[in-house]
């Protein structure tokens, strides 16, 4: 680690007066800039060539113009079109490019005083092909509305007629379609009577309403395929393989338009023009807005955020980078302490993005935060004293070694694995519950290498009442939960979604979640045959390969095992399959494993994941420091998986060391890092600090006497405090993340409980021996904010609460418990910040 | 707490910010637009009175039989020892268990046709605490939840009103009474202990009993000019502490409104009241939740178990424990419709079953979720009336028979929420709140 430099940059310090603060509170009182007059340096179209055949729909082109500001601008609706031979293929005032017939023509477009054009040669089709259900209808009716989660494509399905969600089951709707309802809904002889159009023009009722009027190109499609005779698809078809969106990534000024192109790529190398038929999102409304068709509209803060565009079930995304409009000058970034190659890559971060870090944490910020992070306990008063006396520069990193080494430290991460893989006690009985819980604890507490906690996990075998790992087993009955459950947790990946349904905003199929099932296909579960005393549960053996197999339930095929984006698993006779899958998963080269993991200890830091939710990677869903979140992979992959070193790593940073404050050029900064993030502190953590502080211990029935709040093994242990501060319930069956927000049961248990009244008054607690202690007003008040804030009151703070103490009708023990009290009550002691 | 010196915002008044705390940066003004922001959440809207809901949750499972839906011309191994007596309504007849309930039958309906196929007690509690059935089959003594609870769909669409949680259980959560996906904050806040003991409190939503007004009104001084840190106010910063501060006022408004304090005293009520309740743990939660509801609690859940009567079930049901129940549930009836409450208030009495028809060895009766009688009143339920019928023996519901989905679409319905609204988990899967259930057209008078 290179020396700490502590020079700071002055501007940021003067910033922060009441004049900023003023400002920073009321509304933006600057009317927004009007964008200038573009100049174009050059105009480029998109795609650079068409290639087009007789019969087919009209082709967009996307046309972009290079301005002098160095954005890249749409300009497609303010360009003039002119196509050379019209009579081969036209071209509109919006740039769609009809084919007429053969031949060659070249498309010609001016905007700005500049020029481009276009190539365009059209093909003859002679035999022109019926009109397929799967290319062409199922696209019309998807885009129409009808398959989607809250009409058709509901479990039971809208009014008799059922449609599956994000057309994941094309068969299964063509069936539909077709051959249900005795035929009513298609009728060959004449297809206006048909009730598949009848009610989508709203001919006859229809709670969805229009979705298209019958002279529109939609109706005239659906018309034309039921007149042909519905075929499902040719038997040379070729089948949709990708689909790509134009532009893919680029830098707007804020409130900019841009008109999206999308593109169907099929196996035989041709590509359609689907912009109109598919489904846009957006992943962040604040950035970026998508209508329709297309068209996207820039917001008015700066940022990252991703259009999704969804054809049949395929996914591609369209990144959108809105820089500050302020960018500060280079020396900002180059004077700041550089302490590790986290800081060098945000750094790069918040230059991009015209944002400045705040300044460095003080020292009293600096070891409340740490200790709580790291070990989930505050730092005792001596602690403080040390820590804020002692004058070595390497004071912080020491501190780090030391909290690492603390014997907290495996209680505290081990709970929030608890969270993760912590059964269902009426599931699994409460000795394979106690028995799981304290095989995470003992592997938090040695620090095992990660990949080897989850190889133990992957590859479990034995008794659910001496083999740990094998309980998750029993909890998580089916291959279908086990592969939500690890896909989640370990890779970061959701692939939950595809286990019914192509994945909506992902690349994952079905096949790829039964696939993945598979691996836990042959996994073989043998009771043993007695019945425990009732609450134990019963014993369960768990061994492979000799169970079954898994099928994807759409296709009926029966599924080999193959990770996500992966090769099919070389299995040798008799194998358990789940050996090669701990062998991909760990593998320091698998795409998802490290950054998944780094993110979630990333997220511990910092109160929020580099990728947000931490266990929902995916490409609408980026990083927002990719760089960083590869870094941290590698230096996860490179100390062997060893947790402590990256927690290391984190802490060091320069990063981890910033204040919570904001300053001029931060504010907006909610996912960047420029600042620490401030977040309630996690119940257990809370409730061992409200123990710590008021030295009066909590006892838990089925714990020894003594036990912190974050040794809890299960949420079946009493506890009003951890309840109303959300500890995660693990009857509930679906894996929740820990719910941090504040609330007013919160609030109303730190002022009024009786248990924490009963802690501030107790005989053995730390206001009486306070008191007893013959210590003045002031020393008392001084011994608080050292307990509960990890730092010295400052004078005004000392004269208010000592002033207290000469009130009337106050002892001092009762007006030391009521400066406790308040300090307990403030966001200081409820907030890691 | 009315000798408390609090503004029309309900804040106390801050004698101290006066003194010149201009220490810190900008701490006058970050205190004030925390005072603003704290205005701006203080509920203002006053439209009409919603509904607020008490479900009776009688866990293990009663029987028809003895209660809403004897059979007095069945064979004895299946009538049961005992007889069938009139109601207050002509033509309806309930069980001689139940002679209290009998009585206010002109002030509700009970529904004899509600039929699903979970003989476990984990499944059945889910089915009829959150209207979905489980979708893997659950044990007996299981607690489980995969959908969200009735209290907590109600308390995430009504959200915290005059401070006060929307959702309340007594003495305990019921099985698969959590939030599930909706988190945390619409758990229960459970209430504990027993109302009808000398000292009871409920727990903080009043001051402990050892710190006196004045006591509580220097903390709350102290707590604000000692609570410094700075509040980032700009909505982009999206600071945590601005809502804590938002919740700590809402906290401090309850605590100081008297209405919501002698609402929390049972005490309060006259000894007459507490009596027709019966002076028994379950009756004075019953009248506790009078008292919630009253005050603006929107779902209490008050936990009476017990009803799994596999042995005994004739000499369990003449002794105290059927009595308190008959006669608490009566009372809160009566109660509710002489303070003119019926509007506003939807009583719901159920279990997650029936029992079966033949009496088995031991003189019980064992789980039968193919028929069962649910007992609905007020928000408009219809009064005096018997919606559907089972057999004549009592085997299956056999007339308008309804599912456990069609009573959840009839309870957010009178509550006021859309049952076909969608939801979305942490994953972004879309749940509906009810699958495909109707609300029950009798109960729609």
């Amino acid at each position: 680690m290179q020396k700490l430099k502590t020079k700071t940059w002055p501007l940021l310090l003067g910033s922060l007066s009441l004049a900023w603060l003023l400002s920073a509170c009321s509304p933006a009182s600057k009317p927004p800039t009007p964008l200038p007059p573009p100049e174009f340096t050059a105009i480029t179209a998109y795609p650079e060539k068409l290639e087009l055949k007789t019969g087919e729909a009209a082709h967009h082109l996307v046309l972009t113009g290079a301005s002098t500001n160095g954005f890249e601008i749409d300009i497609t609706f303010r360009a003039k079109f002119a196509s050379t031979k019209p009579d081969i293929a036209t071209v509109d005032e919006h740039g769609r490019v009809k084919p007429v017939q053969a031949g060659e023509a070249v498309i010609k477009m001016s905007a700005g005083g500049v020029t481009t054009s276009v190539p365009v040669s059209v093909e003859a089709v002679t035999n022109e092909l019926a009109l397929s259900f799967a290319r062409d209808v199922l696209p019309v009716l998807t885009k129409s509305g009808c398959s989607l989660g809250g009409c058709h494509a509901k479990p039971e399905g809208q009014n008799g007629f059922k449609m599956s969600v994000f057309a994941y089951d094309p068969k299964a709707d063509y069936h539909e379609i077709v051959f249900e309802e005795r035929g009513r809904r298609v009728f060959p002889a004449f297809p206006e009577e048909s009730l598949l159009l009848k009610k989508a023009t709203l001919q006859v009722d229809h709670e969805g309403g229009q979705r298209f009027t019958p002279d529109s190109a939609e109706y005239q499609l659906i018309a034309k395929w039921i007149k042909q005779g519905m075929v499902y698809e040719h038997p040379d078809e070729p089948v949709l393989v990708g689909v790509k969106v134009h532009p893919s990534e680029r830098r707007y000024r804020k409130e900019a338009n841009q008109s999206l192109l999308v593109l169907a790529q099929y196996s035989d190398g041709s590509t359609r023009d689907v912009t109109a038929l598919a489904e846009y999102d957006s992943n962040d409304k604040e950035m970026a807005t998508v209508d329709h068709h297309g068209q996207v509209t820039v917001g008015k803060t700066a940022g990252e955020g991703v259009i999704i565009a969804r054809f049949m079930g395929l996914v591609d995304i369209a990144r959108i980078t809105v820089p500050s409009d302020r960018l500060l000058p280079d020396k900002v970034y180059a004077d700041l302490p550089l302490n590790n190659e986290i800081d060098r890559l945000v750094y790069e971060r918040l230059k991009k993005m015209g944002y400045a870090p705040s300044a460095r944490c003080t020292d009293e910020e600096f070891i409340r935060r740490a200790s709580l992070d790291s070990i989930g306990r505050l730092p005792t008063p001596d602690e403080v004293k040390e820590f804020l006396a002692d004058q070595a520069a390497d004071k912080r990193s020491k501190l780090i070694e030391h909290l690492l080494a603390d014997k907290s430290f495996g209680d505290h991460w081990a709970t929030k694995w608890t969270d993760l893989v912590r059964p269902n006690p009426d599931r699994v009985g409460v000795k394979s519950v106690y028995l799981l819980d304290q095989w995470v604890r003992e592997s938090f507490r040695s620090n095992k290498p990660y990949d080897q906690f989850v190889r133990e996990i992957v590859t479990a075998e034995g008794s659910t009442h001496k083999d740990a790992p094998t309980v998750i087993y029993r909890d998580r009955r089916e291959p279908a939960d086990l592969t939500t459950m690890f896909s989640q947790i370990f890779l970061g990946v959701r692939l939950e979604c595809a286990k019914c349904h192509q994945h909506p905003n992902e690349k994952w199929s079905m096949d790829d979640f039964y696939q993945f099932a598979a691996y836990f296909g042959p996994l073989k579960r043998k009771g043993a045959g007695l019945s425990p005393p009732i609450s134990a549960g019963t014993e369960y053996f768990y061994y492979s390969p000799d169970g079954g197999t898994v099928k994807n339930p759409v296709t009926g095929k029966v599924m080999k095992p193959k990770p996500p984006e992966g090769v099919e698993a070389k299995l040798a006779d008799k194998q358990d399959p789940r050996l090669a899958l701990a062998d991909w998963v760990t593998d320091p080269e698998n795409p998802f494993f490290a950054k998944a993991v780094a993110n979630r200890i990333w997220g511990e830091f910092f109160g929020r994941g580099i990728v947000h939710p931490v266990d929902d990677f995916r490409a609408s869903n980026p990083p927002t420091n990719p760089a960083l979140l590869d870094a941290l992979g590698k230096e996860l992959v490179k100390n062997n998986y060893d947790l402590k070193a990256l927690m290391r790593f984190i802490m060091d940073s320069h990063v981890y060391q910033l204040s919570s404050v904001p300053n001029e050029y931060n504010l907006a900064d909610t996912k960047n890092f420029s600042r620490s993030y401030r977040r309630r502190l996690p119940a257990e953590v809370l409730l061992d600090a409200v123990v710590d502080v008021t030295g009066v211990r909590d006892n838990y029935t089925g714990m020894p006497i003594g036990s912190l709040a974050k040794q809890a093994w299960t949420y079946k242990i009493d506890s009003p405090f951890m309840d109303a501060f959300s500890r995660p319930n693990s009857s509930s069956d679906c894996p929740c993340e820990r719910d941090a927000s504040t609330s007013v049961v919160q609030s109303l248990h730190m002022m009024n409980s009786k248990g924490l009244q009963a802690k501030l008054s107790a005989k053995e607690g730390r206001v009486k021996q306070l008191v007893d202690s013959k210590k003045s007003p002031g020393e008392i008040v001084t011994e608080l904010y050292l307990a509960a804030l990890s730092r010295y009151p400052t004078d005004e703070e000392k004269q208010i609460a000592t002033k207290a103490f000469s009130g009337e009708g106050v002892t001092p023990q009762t007006v030391a418990e009521d400066v406790l009290w308040a300090l307990l009550n403030s966001a200081e002691f409820v907030f890691n910040h | 707490m009315n000798s408390l010196k609090y503004n029309c915002a309900g804040m106390a008044r801050r004698d101290f910010i006066q003194l010149g705390l201009g220490g810190m940066m900008g701490l006058g003004l970050a205190d004030i637009l925390r005072l603003q922001a704290a205005e701006a959440v203080t509920p203002a809207t006053k439209s009409k009175k919603p509904v607020n809901c008490i479900l009776v949750w009688l866990d293990g499972g009663p029987s028809h039989y003895e209660s809403f839906d004897p059979k007095p011309d069945a064979p004895s191994e299946i009538r049961g020892e005992f007889k069938s007596i009139p109601t207050s309504v002509p033509g309806i007849h309930f069980s001689e268990c139940v002679p209290e309930l009998a009585k206010v039958a002109d002030k509700m309906s009970i529904i004899r046709s509600i039929a699903h196929k979970d003989p476990n007690h984990g499944g059945g509690n889910h089915y009829m605490m959150t209207g979905a059935p489980t979708p893997v089959p659950v044990a007996c003594g299981a607690f489980v939840t995969f959908h969200p609870s009735f209290g907590s769909m109600v308390s995430y669409d009504r959200g915290v009103r005059n401070g006060l949680p929307a959702y309340m259980s007594l003495p305990q959560v019921s099985r698969s009474g959590g939030p599930n996906f909706l988190g945390g904050q619409h758990a229960p806040f459970v209430i504990g202990g027993n109302p009808d003991s000398k000292n009871f409190q409920v727990r903080d939503v009043v001051l402990p009993s050892d710190i006196s007004e004045g006591r509580a009104e220097n903390r709350q001084a102290l707590r604000k000019s000692l609570d410094q840190m700075l509040r980032i106010n700009d909505k982009l910063a999206d600071d945590p502490t601005v809502t804590f501060d938002k919740f700590y006022e809402q906290g401090l408004n309850l605590v100081a409104s008297p209405e919501a304090q002698a609402a929390f005293d049972i005490a309060k009520e006259s000894d007459k009241v507490r009596e027709s309740y019966g002076r028994n743990d379950f009756a004075q939660r019953l009248l506790m939740a009078r008292r919630l509801v009253e005050v603006g609690v929107s779902f209490v859940t008050v936990y009476y178990g017990g009803w799994d009567h596999h042995k005994d079930i004739f000499k369990t049901l003449k002794g105290d424990f059927n009595k308190r129940f008959d006669q608490g549930v009566a009372a809160l009836i009566r109660d509710l419709d002489q303070r003119g409450m019926m509007d506003n208030t939807l009583v719901v009495v159920l279990g997650e079953f029936g029992r079966t028809p033949k009496v088995n060895k031991d003189a019980g009766r064992d789980h039968w979720p193919y028929a069962m009688s649910v007992l609905m009143a007020g928000a408009g339920v219809p009064r005096g009336q018997a919606v559907g019928a089972t057999d004549a023996k009592g085997y299956h519901a056999a007339e308008n028979v309804y599912k456990p989905e069609d009573f959840a679409a009839t309870l957010y319905t009178k509550m006021g929420i859309d049952h076909t609204r969608v939801l979305h988990t942490n994953t972004g899967r879309p749940i509906q709140i009810v699958n495909g259930g109707k609300p029950m057209k009798e109960l729609f008078a």
